[in-house]
This record gives C-alpha cells, structure tokens and sequence, in this order.
C-alpha cells in the first residue's frame, strides 16, 4: 500500500469505509484505517487527514440521525474525521477499544460478535441468522441436519415409502385400465359383461384404495411432521436454557419464541404438505412423462409445448393473489392494530371525550379493509375458472389433435383416454412443481434459523476442572472488567474483599453498573479480564449448578410463574416440606397474608392468577430465596416503590434473612442500607468509595453528596 | 468553559436552579447568541457569558419543519438545551449557512428519485433506487416496520440497517414506479 505511505514495522490494523461525504453523498473508495501507529481518512483513494495515535487521546463514533459520525479528540479539541451510513454504526463503535489496545502496545484485534444483517457473499438479507442460507456454502450441511432429523424416525419413514410407491402404481395404473376397458370390452356387438364388471370393480377399487391410501399417507407425514418438529422444540429450548444470559438479551424474547414455535411449525407444515407428495409426485411426473412418449410421442411433444406457459400462468397467479391477499392482510393489521389501541386506551379516550373522533378513525379503516375484501373476493371469483380455463387449454388442443388421429385410425380411442388423462396428470405435477422453491426456501431458511442456535456454544460452561464446593462466603473482586460489549466497558479494574457473613450495600447513580457487578456476583455473565474469586475458588472453576443452588434472590421485580404460592415458594427446591415453606413464609412475614387469601397457599398466581400487591409479591420471593438457606445473598432493589407498612415488615422480613450470610444489595434510598456493614460506591465504572455509613459521610464524598440530596428532597415541607 | 459539574456537592439549591433552567425556554437570535465554525468540522457557540466549544444541531420537527424550531444542545451525555432558534429569519444568513451544514451533517434522509426495481424475496424486499444524493440499493424487511407512512402521500422507508429513505409524495411518481410500491402502501 504505497497509497498510505507505511513506514517500517507499519501495520493496517482496522480499515471502515466511511460511505457518504459530508454532504451526505454516497461515495466509493473512502475509509477510516487504523494502522499501529495512526489513524487516517482516505478520501475517494487519496489521503485526507492523518494523526499519529501518541497525538490523539481517543477516537469516537456517534449515532446520528440515519447516519453516523466519527471524530478523533486531540488537545481536547473534537476533529471531525467523516462520516458513514447507519450500516456501518456497530462496526465503528468498536474502534474506540481498538484505539485503546493499540495505545497500549498490545497486539491483538478487536472483533465484533454482531451479526451481520446481510450476507457479504450476495447482499441477501440475513433472516437474522449467522451463516446465509442461501450461499452458506454447506448446502451438504442443511441435507445432513434434514437426514439427521428424519433418522429417528426411520420406521416410520420406511411405511411412508411404501405408500408412495403404492399410490404412485395405483394412480399410473389407472388411464391403463380405462384404456382397456374402452379399446378391448366396449366394443360394439362383444357383450363380455364379464370382462366389463371386472374393469369396472378394479377400478372402483383404485379409485377408492388411492383415497385411502393418500389420507393414511398424509395421516402419517403430519404425524411425522409432529414428531419432528416436537423433537426439534425440545432440543430449542433446552439448548436456549443452557446458553448465557447474552445470547437472550441480544435478542427479544419474541423472536426466540418464533424460532421455537414458527419455526418448528414450519417444519411440520412442511412435512405435511409437501412432504408427502414430494416423492410422489415427483417419480408420477417422470413416469408420466415417459408413458406419454411411449404412447404417441408427437402428441407428448405437443403436450409438453404447453407446459411452460402452464407454469408461467400459474406462477404468475400465485404472485397476485399473494399481493393482493397480502395488502388484504395489512389492511386487516391495520384495522387490528387500531382496535387494540382504542380499547385499551379506552379511559384516556373516554375522559378526554374523544368518543367521536376514534369511532370516524375506525370506520374510514374498517372501510379501507371491507373495500379491498370486496375487490378481492370478486377477483378470486371471476379469475380462478379463467385461469382453470387457461391451464387446461393444453389438455383441449390435445384432444382435438388426438381425436384427428383416432378418426384417421392411428391412435385407439382408449389410447387417446390414457394420453389424455396424464396429460390432465402432468398439468396438475407441473402446477404443483412450480411452487417447490419457494417451500424448500421456507424449509432452509426455519432449519438454518433453528440451527444458529442449535449450534451456539454456551460461553459459560462448566471448565474442565469445575468442582462443587461449599459456599462460606468470601467473595473477592481480583481486578475484575467488564462490558456487556467489549467496546463498551461497564465495570473496569474492580477490587474488593468482602468476608463472609458480610452485608455490602451497593450504592451510585443508575447506569453506573452496579447491577452489572451484582449479575457477575450470580456468574450469569463472565468477566472480560481479571477474576472474582469465592472462598479462594475462581468462580469459573465452580460448577455452575452447584453454585446457583447457594445463592438466593431477591430483586425489585419479582417474576412468581404461573402457579400456587406454594409451589412459586419451593420453585428452588422442589422437594421441600409443607413445614419448611410454612417457616420461611413465616420469616419472611407473608405467611399471615397468604392465610387470609380464599385459597391460602394454593392461591394460583401468575399472569392470569390472582394479583398480588407489590409488597406481597416480594415477601414470597424473599421465602423462596429463604428456602434454600443460601450462603451468598444477592438483594436488588429489594424495597423500592413499596409502601411504608410493607416496607417496615420486608426490612423485618430481610433482616432475618441477611442475617449471617454474605449479602450484596443496591437500594436507591439509601435508608435502607442503613444496616449495611460497607457501603460500596461505584462511579464512572470503578469503586469510588468504600466504607461503613459513618467513614463514608466523614469523608464528605460522593456519599455525603447523595444523603444530602435525599434528606433534603424526601423531607415533609415545613409549613 | 463549559460548566463542570461537581459531583461532590449536591445541595438543593442547585437542584431547584437546575430544574429552573430547565423549565425556561432561550431563544436565541442574532443579538445573543454567536456561532462559529470550528476548523474542525462542528460548531462553537457563545452565548453571554456561556461558551461552548461544540454544539448539537437538533430539528424538533424533523419531518414537518426542518428549519424552523431547532434546539441547540450540549454534546455530552446530558445532552443539555442551550436555546431555540425559532426561525432562521431570527439569525443572520452566514449563521443560517453553519446552521444548515451542521443539519446536514446530523440528518441523513435521501429522498428517493426513481424507483429501478423492487424484488421480493422471502421475506426481504430489493430496492434500486435513484437519490438525491446518488444511486443507491438498499432492502427491507417485509411486513415489518419499514415503511413509515408521514401522511397520506408521503412515506419513510426504513432498511434493515435503520438507514432512513423519503419519498415526499407518493402520487408524483410514474405508474410503473408506482405499481412496484402498491404491495406496501
């Protein structure tokens, strides 16, 4: 690269296009390039601007509106380096790390997890998934996870087979016998009403067999389908249980549950209707093909003529009615969607009396919707038989070509009945055919969706090495960093010993991390760099199920599942006694509540069960957390926005239950972390102070600053 | 200087200070306030007493009035109100220009021209297109929310990697282009 002027020794560690100018015109051939020693712009190919990395002190990248722009700090003053199109906007936040790491003489490259929206390969859009799957480049890949599938199965497979070669045989084998029965028993003055009725029971009899045989193919291609789709559910969700918390929270709960229940239909779906007469169809197809040749080629060639303009007739109908049905769809959304807003806002409609307004809205859509409909339905109705009409125009100049022949003598009239009808038969596979890619593409597309996550590591596991080992109560922070990106650092260079039976109370503006540092505490994330040791045990070398079952919970929201009390208080411990759940109900002041319930413990609870008050939701969770006697507690928020009763018997509550053990809890009134042994203040990412309540209001710190500011707020005005 | 916040006293006369500002609408004009390019691509403002050395340029209305109503704002996190410009008519026509360079810098919203092609495929759908600021392909997810509709006539396509397209009135475009967009109208 003579272009950037390396010096010696000079390496391009991280080149960005920057793909639009300052005008905002799109432009080829302009990057931001990070080499070991500088940082510079090219503009369309020649060298724009140029700072050794000694002379800058960061480098940064800001959203914009759509857009993005990139700046390098240098004697506190912001230069403006260029700016790039909301495509690039992850890739740049990581150059801010990458500067770090090269400042520091260290070698290694920064690489994003994210996933890419397109396929580099053929701009495809990604359906969210890692590898295209399309040009994924393992086709063989998708073949074998498809065999894998079906391998468990391969009985079931095995009577499959055989009813599609039935019904392949019964359906070809069926113009035959019309053809005999017309050419060799119909004939005028030989009454072989024996010959006739034999004909006409077999047929009778494949024409009914087929039916039987077709349902109890499809019968078992759905169950199948059922089959494989459950297999493919249950692996989902185990595997999405197994994984860490990171891989859920990049993606919304919404999306993981389309790829276990959509997904997985889709599976089914597939074997059910495609599936089954995949083979079927495709062997009829081939055969028929061949039979028609066979009988009259010259006809069959004719036949065949029409074929493309069949498909292409076809093809082209299922796109309308797709995008008239879809427009249908949106329009019904639409309709939906304004619905739901009006009826749940009702008492915002109703007191700002906007009764009216709304009722017009929803009428100008509900007509919009019923207009479409209509145009729809007519469509459908009046097109269909024209386009029935169209695809067997084939069939029509067959018989008049083939009944020119029969009448010249070179054709049988039963001959012409069995070219006619394969004809009919090649149209109808032809038709279906067409439609193959697409539900292959849908099929790909659900098993390579399914297989990203499937194929996911979890990136906590348990070590080789990772023991079980009872918790005492140490915990040390050992130079502990942490970023839920890598590029984004919440927590950096932690130290803290805290010994057991010890209460921490965390305290520090939102946002600061203390979460974070309570999330790797319950080792649901792993540091980036440093350790946190147990007892003197890194916590990467305890087993993970080991831990979790010492540790308790309590945290602001409390997520009861969908159940009794009881059964929400031993979620922990399944097998617990009716006498341990009723003690720790006790201790955490819910057992008297719970008993003045109609249905006592047995009170079902959960999104459609009985709704409890904020306070009693939490007393239940500090039972469960109770339950299990942890050594390690974990209290976040535990007491924020309860009223003052409930608050007065959850600090009771978790007074007992903190007693003895090592407890971390973040409270924002930091009244409540009155019997806190150390206060811990995290600000701008680090351990700002430590310190009991008194040390620390000595200090007149950044603690002394937030007890003032919430004496002075929370006090009653004096009047 | 920008004014430093010191974390170490809080009292509650600087809060109720704060809050003050806070509520309290500046606009700003050609008497108070002064703008100037920095050489380094933004710009500085000082107002009275109050310096800063780079300022935001944000639209409150940014698709019904893209030059009037512009808050001028910190850039750091708190991302603070410095003052209103009403109306450009308020400042003089060099400050409009530094204005207007500093939106262009923020605002990123090419205006579609000419639709060459949309294809759907699985889901996604392939836009050619003409902008104003030059050929470009993009793609959507379909049934998704990329397309905004502004109003009856104009609509705002949003592509899979949250770059923004306008197009301002639907019913100038030609049949053909036409007939392409229908299936997300």
């Amino acid at each position: 690269m003579k272009l950037l002027n390396l010096t010696q020794e000079e390496e391009i560690y991280y080149c960005l296009p920057l793909d639009i100018d300052r005008n905002g015109d799109f432009v080829q051939n302009s990057y931001t390039v990070m080499t070991n020693r500088r940082i510079l712009t090219l503009e369309e190919g020649k060298i724009g601007q140029s700072f050794l990395l000694s002379e800058i002190q960061a480098v940064k990248s800001e959203p914009q509106i759509a857009c993005g722009i990139v700046y390098v700090v240098a004697e506190g003053k912001e230069i403006l380096l260029g700016r790039f199109s909301a495509k690039h906007l992850t890739r740049y936040s990581y150059l801010f790390r990458g500067l770090e790491i090269l400042k520091q003489g260290r070698k290694e490259h920064v690489v994003s997890n994210e996933y890419e929206r397109s396929c580099p390969k053929c701009k495809r859009a990604l359906p969210g998934t890692r590898e295209c799957p399309r040009c994924s480049g393992k086709k063989e890949g998708i073949a074998y996870v498809f065999v894998n599938m079906l391998m468990p199965h391969k009985h079931r497979l095995f009577v499959i087979a055989v009813l599609m070669f039935l019904a392949t045989f019964v359906t070809l084998a069926n113009p035959a016998i019309q053809r005999y029965l017309v050419d060799e028993v119909l004939i005028p003055g030989v009454n072989d009403w024996g010959k006739a009725g034999m004909c006409l029971f077999l047929m009778l009899l494949m024409t009914s067999g087929i039916v039987f045989v077709n349902a109890a193919k499809s019968y078992l291609c759905s169950k199948l389908g059922a089959y494989i789709s459950e297999d493919q559910r249950e692996k989902l969700f185990r595997k999405i249980q197994s994984l860490s918390l990171s891989f859920i929270n990049e993606r919304s709960p919404g999306e993981l549950m389309n790829r276990i229940t959509r997904d997985t239909e889709r599976i089914k779906d597939f074997f059910g209707d495609v599936f089954c007469n995949l083979f079927t169809v495709v062997i009829l197809f081939v055969c028929v093909c061949a039979f028609m040749l066979i009988l009259n080629w010259k006809l069959a060639i004719l036949a065949f003529v029409f074929a493309p303009f069949s498909v292409a007739l076809s093809m082209g109908w299922r796109k309308q009615i797709k995008k008239r049905f879809h427009l249908q769809g949106a329009k019904s959304d639409k309709m939906n969607n304004n619905l739901q807003d009006v009826i749940s806002g009702m008492s915002v409609v109703k007191s700002y009396g906007q009764e009216k307004r709304e009722s017009e809205h929803f009428d100008e859509t509900a007509e919009e919707f019923a207009k479409i409909q209509k145009s729809n339905e007519v469509f459908f109705a009046v097109f269909y038989p024209i386009l029935n009409f169209a695809l067997s125009v084939g069939t029509y100049l067959v018989i008049y070509v083939g009944g020119k022949n029969v009448l010249v003598g070179n054709m049988t009239p039963g001959e012409l009945l069995q070219f006619v009808n394969y004809t009919s038969m090649l149209y109808m596979y032809i038709n279906w055919i067409s439609g193959m890619p697409r539900a292959l593409m849908n099929l790909v597309t659900s098993l390579e969706r399914i297989g990203d996550v499937l194929n996911q590591d979890p990136s906590i596991l348990d070590g080789p090495g990772a023991v079980d080992h009872e918790i005492v109560g140490e915990v040390v922070f050992d130079r502990a960093s942490f970023g839920y990106k890598s590029y984004q650092p919440v927590l950096e260079d932690v130290n803290l010993t805290v010994h057991p039976g010890e209460m921490i109370g965390l305290v520090g503006a939102s946002g600061t991390g203390k979460s974070t540092l309570i999330n790797l505490i319950m080792h649901l994330y792993e540091v980036d760099d440093g350790a946190i040791y147990i007892d003197g045990v890194d916590i990467r070398n305890i087993r993970l199920e080991n831990y979790h079952s010492q540790i308790g919970v309590v945290l602001q929201e409390n997520f009861l599942f969908a159940g009794t009390i009881f059964n929400n208080i031993r979620f922990a411990k399944p097998d617990a006694t009716y006498e341990e759940v009723i003690r720790v109900a006790k201790m955490a002041n819910a057992h008297d509540f719970i008993c003045k319930l109609p249905d006592g413990y047995n009170t079902y609870v959960g999104e459609k069960g009985y709704s409890l008050s904020g306070g009693e939701r939490q007393r239940i969770a500090i039972a469960r957390a109770m339950l299990t006697n942890p050594r390690l507690l974990i209290l976040d928020e535990a007491t924020a926005s309860l009223d003052t009763e409930s608050e007065y018997l959850i600090q009771r509550a978790l007074g007992r239950l903190t007693k003895g053990r090592t407890t971390f809890a973040i409270a924002h009134r930091l009244s409540t972390l009155k019997d806190a042994d150390r206060l811990v203040v995290i600000d701008g990412h680090r351990i700002a102070e430590v310190g009991s309540h008194e040390e620390l209001l000595a200090k007149k710190g950044i603690y002394y600053g937030l007890v003032q500011a919430q004496m002075q707020t929370s006090a009653p005005k004096e009047a | 200087m920008r004014e430093k916040e010191n974390n170490e006293s809080f009292s509650l006369e600087k809060m109720e200070q704060e809050t003050d500002e806070m509520l309290r609408i500046r606009y700003l004009n050609r008497s108070n306030a002064k703008f100037e390019a920095t050489n380094t691509g933004f710009l500085s403002l000082r107002v009275g007493e109050e310096y800063y050395p780079r300022v935001a340029v944000v639209r409150m209305f940014p698709f019904l009035h893209k030059d009037e109503l512009i808050s001028i704002r910190t850039t750091d996190e708190r991302s603070k109100e410095i003052g209103i410009i009403e109306k450009f008519s308020d400042v003089d026509e060099e400050t409009v220009k530094l204005l207007q360079d500093q939106l262009t810098l923020r605002y990123f919203t090419p205006i579609i021209t000419r639709i060459h092609q949309i294809k759907d495929e699985y889901g996604y759908a392939y836009w050619t297109v003409d902008t104003d600021h030059g050929p470009c392909r993009f793609t959507i997810q379909m049934g998704g929310n990329g397309i905004v509709h502004l109003s009856d006539t104009r609509i705002l396509i949003i592509d899979i990697d949250e770059n923004r397209f306008e197009i301002p009135d639907i019913d100038r475009l030609t049949m053909k282009e036409r007939k392409k967009l229908d299936l997300f109208l």
